[in-house]
C-alpha cells in the first residue's frame, strides 16, 4: 500500500488557454479578461478540471499506472475558483479503496473536494 | 480538435430537453492529447493509456459538438466519473451526451449533463456527468 503522495500544479493563463484549445471550451470566464472581470468572479478562473488535475496525477502516481483502474469512481465538488497564478496541491494519504481528498490553493483554500473509489 | 474556431452555446434552460440523446461523436485519444494531460500542466509526459484528465476534455469536446459548448457564464458545480476500462492511446471512442436533469435549487438553475464514452466495439470506457449552474433559468 502506498504511503501517500502530494502533487502540486501551477496554474497559468497559458495553461488555461491551452486547455481551452484542447477541450473547445472558450467560456469567457476562462479566456476573456474583460468579461471575466465583469462577472461575479471578478477575473479569470480556470476550467474546473484544471483544479482536479493534481488529484488525478496523485492518484495515478500512487497507483503506479497511467490510468485509473476499472471500477474506480470519482465524485468532485467544486468549492472555490482556481485562478492564474494559483498553486494547487492534492495530498493522497492512501491510494486504494475509499478515498476522500481535497485540492487546496497556496492560501490553503479548498478548491475541490473529492470522494473516490480507487480500485487496486 | 477538428473545430478550431471558438464556439459558445446560447441554449437556454427552457430549450434543454431531458433525455434527448446526442451523438455518438467520434474522438481519438491521440498521443499528443494523452501526453499533454498526463504530467504537470505544460509538461507533456508520454503514456500508454489515457490518463484520467483526458475524460473531462472528451466530455467538453462532445458537449461542444452536441450543443455548441457550454453557454457563456456557465459554472461547473460538480463532476462525477466512473471508469470501466483502461483505454490505450490512439484508441477511437464514441461519446453520447444527454441532459439528465434540470432543476432550480436556491434560486439557481442546475443542469446535469450525462456522458457515455465507449470503444468502437461498444464496450464502456467511462461514464459520468457534469452538474452545471446554467446562465439562464426557467422563463429567461
Amino acid at each position: 500500500m502506498s504511503m501517500g503522495i502530494s502533487v502540486t500544479d501551477r496554474v497559468t493563463q497559458d495553461g488555461i488557454d491551452a486547455y481551452a484549445e484542447l477541450s473547445g471550451d472558450f467560456n469567457p470566464l476562462h479566456v476573456d479578461p474583460a468579461a471575466a472581470a465583469a462577472s461575479e468572479f471578478g477575473g479569470i478562473i480556470a476550467h474546473g478540471p484544471i483544479a482536479l488535475h493534481a488529484f488525478f496525477r496523485a492518484a495515478t502516481a500512487s497507483l503506479g499506472g497511467d490510468a485509473l483502474p476499472p471500477g474506480s469512481t470519482v465524485a468532485v465538488t467544486y468549492r472555490a475558483p482556481t485562478r492564474p497564478g494559483d498553486a494547487i496541491t492534492c495530498e493522497l494519504p492512501d491510494a486504494f479503496g475509499e478515498v476522500e481528498a481535497e485540492c487546496v490553493n497556496q492560501a490553503g483554500v479548498t478548491v475541490v473536494s473529492i470522494r473516490a473509489t480507487l480500485s487496486g | 480538435m477538428s473545430e478550431d474556431t471558438p464556439a459558445l452555446s446560447d441554449i437556454h434552460y427552457d430549450d434543454l430537453i431531458v433525455g434527448e440523446r446526442m451523438g455518438p461523436f467520434a474522438e481519438t485519444v491521440t498521443p499528443d492529447l494523452a501526453s499533454r494531460l498526463a504530467g504537470p500542466i505544460g509538461e507533456p509526459t508520454p503514456v500508454e493509456h489515457a490518463p484520467p484528465s483526458v475524460f473531462p476534455v472528451l466530455f467538453l469536446r462532445a458537449l461542444r459538438r452536441a450543443m455548441g459548448g457550454i453557454p457563456a457564464g456557465s459554472i461547473l458545480a460538480k463532476q462525477e466519473l466512473e471508469f470501466h476500462a483502461e483505454l490505450p492511446v490512439e484508441s477511437s471512442v464514441a461519446i453520447t451526451v444527454w441532459v439528465g436533469e434540470k432543476l432550480v435549487k436556491r434560486e439557481r438553475p442546475f443542469v446535469t449533463i450525462e456522458f457515455d464514452i465507449r470503444t468502437d466495439d461498444d464496450a464502456p470506457v467511462v461514464t459520468g456527468r457534469k452538474i452545471i449552474v446554467w446562465p439562464t433559468g426557467p422563463g429567461e
